[in-house]
């Protein structure tokens, strides 16, 4: 085979960019603990670390645009590469969302939940990140054309949570055992985090959307 | 001109086209049909059947010995001066298959001009080796030669350069100016196709580049076959890319742009990839 260390290179692309997408994950679900716990210390940790997801993206992206400069990639490879540049973008944003549920979950202190039952909705997105993720380490564009599927279920679970929490919201009103400040407060920290774990969902689809363009040079997800 | 009368012109003597021949697209001014050659025993085209479009640039690509050159050669017949070398099937120029008998070799490449792979000026003066063709084709008394000549060095991106040195020797230019005099040379005689034989693999990047420019604006008036190395080159220049793979068999021919973002064929793809070769 020709251009051995071109294709090295392409091989540690693909594992740093599944690697980081492993630890991306693993901050979300540790997120996802902090939003049942309130566990500050954990939260501030994981915050802390985002800075490290921050530089690895940059790093890979780095990779990418040598690689582009230098090997001058053409049709599949070139795809790849395009594709990977996207996808770490992705993983870094779900990286900073995971951030905003550790801050939401300290803030709460373990009492997030106003009448809407979250942690399913958190890991479903989880579980399409994982997914999307597998999909583009083993180019199986049939997996990515299923998870993409999965989102409207997600975005329609979200739409039907955020409804019980504000539903929830009046009823606790008008028992009257909550001041209106803290109602609101609450609310506005659970809508966000169902915001956000919807948020999560759309990267796991652009993920899928790259991760079809790489394989099958289809773009039907990208637009 | 039409496309018959275009045809008329390759032939030496009146002989009636047959209308049959044609091919029926007016986007097509070379077609391969099952166009296979030999050297001897060695067969180094193996049934390639191709439209190239008029007005496009089309690339050939290929590692070394795939037939690309013996491609280009046949097309202007200048395969003609190798002996042992055959051809079988059709190699159609504007609807005429330019093997036939009445086809005259000579009369066919004043309609299809070629650049080679190193500049090769005639030891004549800039505006002698521009207005050589013209003057073969016994045109120098029906046309305002010093008119061509200034056209044919606009074209090729020359005159600005040259045009206060006209008798200077063709010799005395620098590489890439020597390309381009060789460009002008083969232009101004108004070929319709330009015949490109690694054009720039003798030049620096920057002469090459000044020639890559020129080649995407003569397919405004040519249409340009360039066989190239440089798989970037043909990625860059090239509308249409024709892809030749060991045996001189034609594996692919598309659009530059799906050939070097999704090609069809397999090895194509191991071939621009590199993981072929």
């Amino acid at each position: 085979m020709a251009r051995n260390s071109y294709q090295t290179q392409l091989a540690d692309l693909r594992g740093e960019v599944t690697a980081m997408a492993d630890t991306t994950r693993s901050r979300y679900d540790r997120s996802l603990a902090v939003l049942d716990s309130g566990d500050a210390e954990a939260a501030d940790w994981i915050i802390e670390q985002d800075e490290d997801i921050n530089q690895w993206y940059l790093d890979i992206e780095s990779d990418c645009i040598e690689l582009l400069a230098l090997q001058q990639p053409v049709a599949s490879d070139l795809r790849f590469i395009a594709s990977s540049f996207k996808i770490v973008t992705d993983l870094e944003r779900v990286g900073d969302l995971a951030t905003n549920l550790a801050r939401y979950g300290r803030e709460a202190a373990g009492e997030l939940v106003v009448g809407a039952d979250i942690g399913p909705l958190g890991d479903t997105a989880g579980e399409m990140v994982s997914d999307a993720m597998e999909a583009y380490a083993t180019d199986n564009a049939e997996l990515a054309r299923q998870v993409a599927a999965r989102d409207d279920d997600l975005d329609a679970d979200c739409r039907a949570a955020s409804e019980q929490v504000v539903r929830h919201l009046m009823m606790t009103q008008q028992e009257g055992d909550r001041s209106v400040d803290t109602a609101v407060d609450d609310v506005s920290r659970a809508l966000l985090t169902i915001r956000d774990i919807e948020r999560i969902g759309d990267h796991a689809v652009n993920i899928c959307a790259r991760t079809l363009y790489m394989v099958e040079n289809d773009d039907e997800l990208i637009y | 001109m039409s496309t018959q009368e275009n045809s008329q012109k390759l032939i030496s003597t009146e002989v009636q086209v047959d209308e049959r021949t044609h091919d029926g697209s007016a986007d097509t001014v070379v077609s391969a049909a099952d166009l296979s050659v030999y050297y001897g025993d060695d067969q180094a085209l193996s049934d390639v059947s191709v439209d190239i479009p008029e007005k496009r640039v089309t690339a050939i690509i290929g590692p070394s010995g795939c037939g690309k050159s013996t491609f280009l050669r046949s097309i202007n017949r200048m395969n003609d001066r190798i002996s042992m070398c055959r051809v079988e099937g059709r190699l159609q120029f504007n609807g005429k298959n330019v093997y036939d008998d009445d086809v005259d070799p000579v009369a066919l490449r004043r309609r299809i001009g070629q650049v080679f792979q190193s500049p090769n000026p005639f030891p004549k003066s800039i505006y002698d080796n521009v207005a050589y063709g013209l003057r073969v084709q016994g045109k120098a008394d029906d046309v305002d030669l010093d008119k061509e000549v200034e056209r044919a060095l606009k074209q090729a991106a020359l005159w600005d350069e040259v045009k206060d040195k006209l008798d200077s020797f063709g010799l005395d230019l620098s590489g890439g100016q020597q390309q381009r005099l060789c460009i002008a040379r083969a232009i101004a005689p108004d070929p319709e196709v330009v015949l490109m034989d690694e054009p720039t693999s003798a030049l620096d990047p920057v002469a090459a580049s000044k020639i890559e420019d020129l080649i995407e604006d003569l397919a405004e008036t040519y249409t340009v076959i360039i066989v190239t190395h440089n798989m970037q080159q043909a990625a860059r220049i090239s509308d249409k890319t024709a892809v030749f793979l060991t045996g001189g068999e034609l594996v692919e021919f598309d659009d530059t742009a799906t050939i070097f973002e999704d090609p069809d064929d397999q090895r194509v793809e191991d071939y621009i990839t590199g993981k072929f070769g």
